[in-house]
């Protein structure tokens, strides 16, 4: 049996306050799948990414990364995760190329090979007119590809990419979806969570939506959008956005 | 699993890029300050104090300056270093990184330990070059600057992970650090103060650490027993604020959700 990329057992986050952000979500995901993670603002996806990723403690629940258990073996399971987060959190005074340079650092790679992968991906995602400017002094969109090359720059096996193409424009978005499915063609597993749901629809294999912090659906891309009313309908009757009399489609109506 | 020395190296050199931003701040600034004391204790009001312990008054007060100035740079490094990577947000690179508790605080000391022996052999180098103090012992005095930066490095993390404005960044400065090294024996000896007040001079750490640095420099200590104890409280403090980062880090105080 094929060992899940990411494993995610009776997960339950609970921030101080009391607030329950995520209620015994579990999921798995393929090695090699692109996996969609939907839900409204404040269903538990980010938090979800979060206690994957060790930004935030996990209240209960395992998560393993490839069968390596994230909390206890934290080190050996962050090797093998990448994250772009929705949020900058980034030094603003840095510049790209030290961002880049320094994450490599931190995830052990040595000079010469930060320095042959800064300016691989410097070049891959079109920063090198920036690469040496303020990280505060760049456009929207440049700020997010500084964002996917930190995440990018030490390989990881499971890349995360938490709303990656909100802010930036028509081409960086098409750029960045054919770099994607590049990566995902030569194996690399990949979480994505977006809002624009013809980006998962474009992209991804299998499709998991969530809300109240549970999972409410979970598919192939492929069975869910043959539903009636396609991604959009299943995605608004699963969150309760909508009830199932008013998504439903006109007869004759394509999806 | 082994220590990550590269993730451990690119912690100090981010936060010594960070540092060289605001050079002025950083080192200038204390360098300054003490060359406006040795003017000031030395040329000026220092002339109409007696010898204190056959040392001139100059050769006395700076190393309770140069002191006071590694309190001041470690807890400032510490605490700016600890709370804006958490304002900013970008304490989560290393969150996310393969890097132990262990790595990320002694990456956050190594680097405080290096602003202050800069800003230490700066005034040191000052205060030679004006004639104002000597080095009795290198290793004695590298023991209490060392010392001193981990004790106020610690304390400089445990504020910047509690505060959640800068006015609480500087309360701990404000009600405790410039308080009690006012009276901790910088200026005076403890020969000098009435009976009662000695005991709190006794009981304040400051005391132990102005008077070890100034033993290193120029030999003299106010009290024989003082340089042991003072040992043994730099060495307890450090432990015990250790331990407390440490287990702040582990439970994700002020740095996970």
């Amino acid at each position: 049996m094929t060992t899940p990329a990411l494993s995610i057992s009776h997960l339950r986050k609970v921030y101080r306050g009391g607030l329950v952000a995520v209620d015994d979500l579990s999921m798995e995901i393929a090695p090699g799948d692109f996996f969609g993670f939907l839900g409204p603002n404040g269903a538990g996806k980010s938090t979800t990414i979060h206690c994957v990723t060790g930004i935030a403690t996990v209240t209960s629940g395992t998560i393993r990364v490839f069968g390596v258990d994230a909390v206890k073996d934290y080190r050996e399971a962050r090797r093998l995760i990448g994250l772009s987060p929705q949020m900058f959190n980034v030094d603003p005074f840095a510049t790209p190329r030290q961002i880049i340079d320094w994450m490599g650092g931190y995830f052990g790679m040595t000079a010469a090979d930060r320095k042959r992968r800064t300016d691989e991906l410097i070049e891959r995602f079109g920063l090198r007119d920036h690469a040496d400017k303020r990280f505060r002094e760049l456009s929207g969109g440049l700020m997010r590809r500084v964002i996917l090359c930190r995440a990018l720059v030490h390989d990881p096996k499971l890349l995360i990419l938490d709303e990656p193409t909100a802010g930036v424009d028509v081409e960086l978005r098409r750029d960045l979806w054919r770099y994607l499915q590049e990566l995902n063609r030569d194996g690399k597993t990949i979480l994505l969570t977006s809002h624009y749901l013809e980006e998962v629809e474009r992209l991804c294999k299998t499709i998991a939506i969530i809300a109240r912090g549970q999972i409410v659906r979970q598919g192939t891309k492929d069975e869910i959008v043959r539903e009636p009313g396609g991604l959009e309908a299943v995605y608004l009757r699963a969150t309760g956005a909508e009830p199932d009399h008013v998504a439903a489609p006109a007869a004759g109506a394509g999806r | 699993m082994s220590i990550n020395w590269v993730g451990l190296w690119t912690i100090i050199r981010r936060e010594f890029s960070r540092i060289m931003r605001v050079p002025i701040q950083a080192f200038l600034a204390p360098w300054i300050s003490a060359l406006l004391f040795i003017f000031i204790f030395g040329f000026v009001v220092g002339k109409r104090f007696p010898p204190i312990g056959g040392h001139r008054y100059i050769e006395f007060v700076l190393p309770g300056v140069l002191m006071l100035n590694i309190v001041n740079a470690a807890f400032l490094q510490s605490t700016s270093q600890t709370y804006f990577q958490r304002f900013l947000r970008y304490i989560e690179e290393t969150l996310v990184a393969p890097l132990s508790y262990i790595e990320m605080i002694v990456g956050s000391l190594a680097m405080t330990i290096v602003r202050t022996v800069i800003t230490a052999l700066g005034i040191l180098a000052i205060g030679v070059a004006f004639g104002a103090t000597t080095v009795d012992s290198v290793p004695e005095f590298l023991f209490w600057v060392v010392g001193v930066s981990v004790i106020f490095g610690l304390l400089g993390i445990i504020v910047g992970l509690w505060s959640n404005n800068f006015e609480q960044l500087t309360m701990l400065n404000v009600f405790f650090i410039t308080p009690l090294s006012m009276v901790g024996g910088v200026f005076n000896t403890v020969n000098m103060l009435p009976g009662w007040l000695k005991w709190l001079a006794y009981a304040n750490p400051f005391f132990y650490f102005a008077n070890g640095v100034r033993h290193s420099m120029i030999g003299y200590s106010d009290w024989a027993e003082a340089l042991p104890l003072g040992v043994a409280v730099t060495l307890g403090l450090s432990a015990v604020l250790l331990l407390i980062v440490w287990r702040l880090y582990a439970v994700g105080y002020g740095l996970r959700e």
